[in-house]
């Protein structure tokens, strides 16, 4: 699978990619409790590439013939789920509503809107549907280094304002007691994940996005004291689900994506075993 | 400080309406009050976490650092932090990169509390009182001139209430830090807060607390309001 030679690297290490940064916007997911965040921005990622195929199959054109499908796709992706995730949160923020409806409702809208968008496009049915799914082993070359390029700057970030956004998640009022501009910090911490969800659902689509960003962390949580542990072993479990879930898949002639979040969940489950059981041990011997 | 005529509220509700108040540089003041008269919304008022919506807050001697010690039940114990890592946030500056005398300052902000082996234990799996004197060495972490701690014994029991207490006390008498603390615990002021601020329907009483904290101005005030 590593040799230079083989013709599917791009798609292994654009997974092993994804698998690793995921989780390390995912645990600010899980630890806000907004993981129902990371199903729904994904699903409106589709519905934004949803929506740009169909522009673009009425005519409507902004960049140059040769590369403009997937250009276009990824503009999509990109604008709806950084807007949508910025108009949730800052809902959230403000403490207006119910946060957990809100999300339900987006995702159901923005299901219902890929599909809308995907039927009224007389063309290209097939492709776009792969795409919504998620073909990693179709990424171009050019897709490849963009993907490599874009996870690279945000996991660096992540990891280099861990502290920051670690002290406004946790302790928004302290924060500002300090002086911290936490509106700021908010706003880097949810374009970072927005553009995490983009990228990567325009790779591997938004089934396998939801289960890197949230199965990692919550698989890691328990085993972990720290916040750099934490996202350190999120991280490792994601790369390793990556890595399993592609061998597994063409070892089997099975989707990619569904055995990636098989992998995880299998992890997930045995860590969680493995607790209950230290737990049931110690208490037998106290 | 001086609170001058401010207003506080939520959406455009005041919670706390035409507050005046003076707070010495150095003193106890305890802050007292039914629940959800609005001791918490006047305490982010004063370190500057809610906006007034009227008046003003002066600071004659200039703008004192605070440490905000909030509602240890207000901090989700989901986040997998250490002690350490809580403690540390507390030498965050405009950065979060901490130098090495901050770094010290906090570590002994821990031993003052006397809280120096939690370090490496999991800030969710501590009892109350130890995470009350966690977030305590937290906020001295931040150098602070003055304490200001919400509900800090609030389900804790006795002989921890008292540890606080007199750990609260400790820093007004020994280090000159002014102590304002939320606190249900009328009687655990007694003989610590020089000043009360009472808060009732909306609007305070101030006093000396031996004038405040008599059991007839107490049963007078439980009967009236202020």
């Amino acid at each position: 699978m590593f040799d230079s030679e083989f013709l599917l690297r791009h798609a292994l290490y654009a997974s092993l990619t994804i698998g690793l940064v995921c989780p390390l916007v995912g645990v600010y997911l899980v630890l806000r409790r907004l993981v129902f965040l990371g199903i729904a921005i994904p699903q409106i990622s589709a519905a934004g590439i949803a929506f740009a195929y169909l522009l673009h199959t009425l005519g409507v054109h902004f960049y140059p013939h040769e590369a403009e499908e997937q250009l276009m796709a990824l503009t999509g992706s990109i604008l709806f789920s950084v807007l949508a995730i910025l108009a949730l949160a800052s809902l959230d923020l403000k403490g207006r509503g119910w946060m957990e409806g809100r999300i339900g409702a987006t995702y159901a809208g923005a299901a219902a809107a890929s599909i809308l968008f995907v039927a009224a496009n007389p063309f290209g049915e097939s492709t776009l549907l792969s795409l919504l799914r998620g073909d990693v082993l179709g990424i171009s070359t050019s897709q490849f280094w963009t993907t490599i390029a874009v996870y690279a700057v945000i996991a660096l970030l992540t990891l280099l304002l861990q502290k920051e956004f670690t002290f406004v998640s946790f302790d928004r009022d302290m924060a500002l007691s300090l002086g911290k501009n936490v509106a700021a910090w908010d706003l880097c911490l949810y374009l970072m994940i927005g553009l995490a969800i983009a990228f990567g659902v325009m790779t591997v689509g938004p089934l396998l996005i939801f289960g890197f960003l949230i199965i990692p962390p919550l698989a890691a949580r328990p085993i972990t004291k720290g916040m750099v542990p934490f996202s350190l072993v999120a991280s490792a479990i994601g790369g390793v689900t990556a890595l399993v879930g592609f061998y597994l898949s063409l070892r089997w002639d099975v989707p990619l994506g569904p055995t990636d979040v098989a992998v995880s969940c299998v992890i997930l489950a045995v860590i969680s075993a493995a607790k209950a059981s230290k737990r049931w041990i110690r208490n037998a011997n106290s | 400080m001086r609170l001058v005529d401010i207003s506080i509220g939520y959406n455009g509700a005041p919670v706390l309406d035409h507050i005046d108040l003076e707070i010495a540089r150095g003193t106890f003041v305890g802050v007292i009050g039914p629940n959800g008269s609005g001791k918490s919304t006047l305490l982010k008022a004063i370190v500057g976490i809610l906006p007034v919506s009227r008046g003003r807050i002066e600071f004659p001697e200039g703008k004192p650092r605070f440490g905000y010690v909030p509602q240890r039940d207000t901090l989700d114990p989901l986040y997998p932090l250490t002690v350490k890592e809580v403690v540390l946030m507390g030498a965050y500056g405009p950065s979060s990169f901490i130098r090495k005398p901050q770094r010290d300052r906090a570590m002994e902000a821990l031993v003052q509390v006397r809280a120096e082996g939690l370090a490496s234990r999991r800030f969710a799996e501590l009892s109350g009182g130890e995470r009350q004197r966690v977030l305590i060495a937290r906020a001295l972490a931040s150098n602070p001139e003055c304490l200001v701690l919400d509900e800090p014994v609030s389900g804790i029991d006795q002989p921890t209430t008292q540890v606080i207490m007199d750990l609260a006390q400790a820093l007004n008498m020994t280090e000159g830090l002014t102590v304002v603390m939320v606190n249900h615990h009328i009687l655990s002021l007694r003989g610590r807060a020089q000043e009360i601020i009472w808060i009732v329907d909306g609007r305070a009483v101030c006093g000396p607390a031996s004038a405040l904290l008599t059991r007839e101005k107490i049963e007078e005030m439980l009967m009236r309001g202020p």
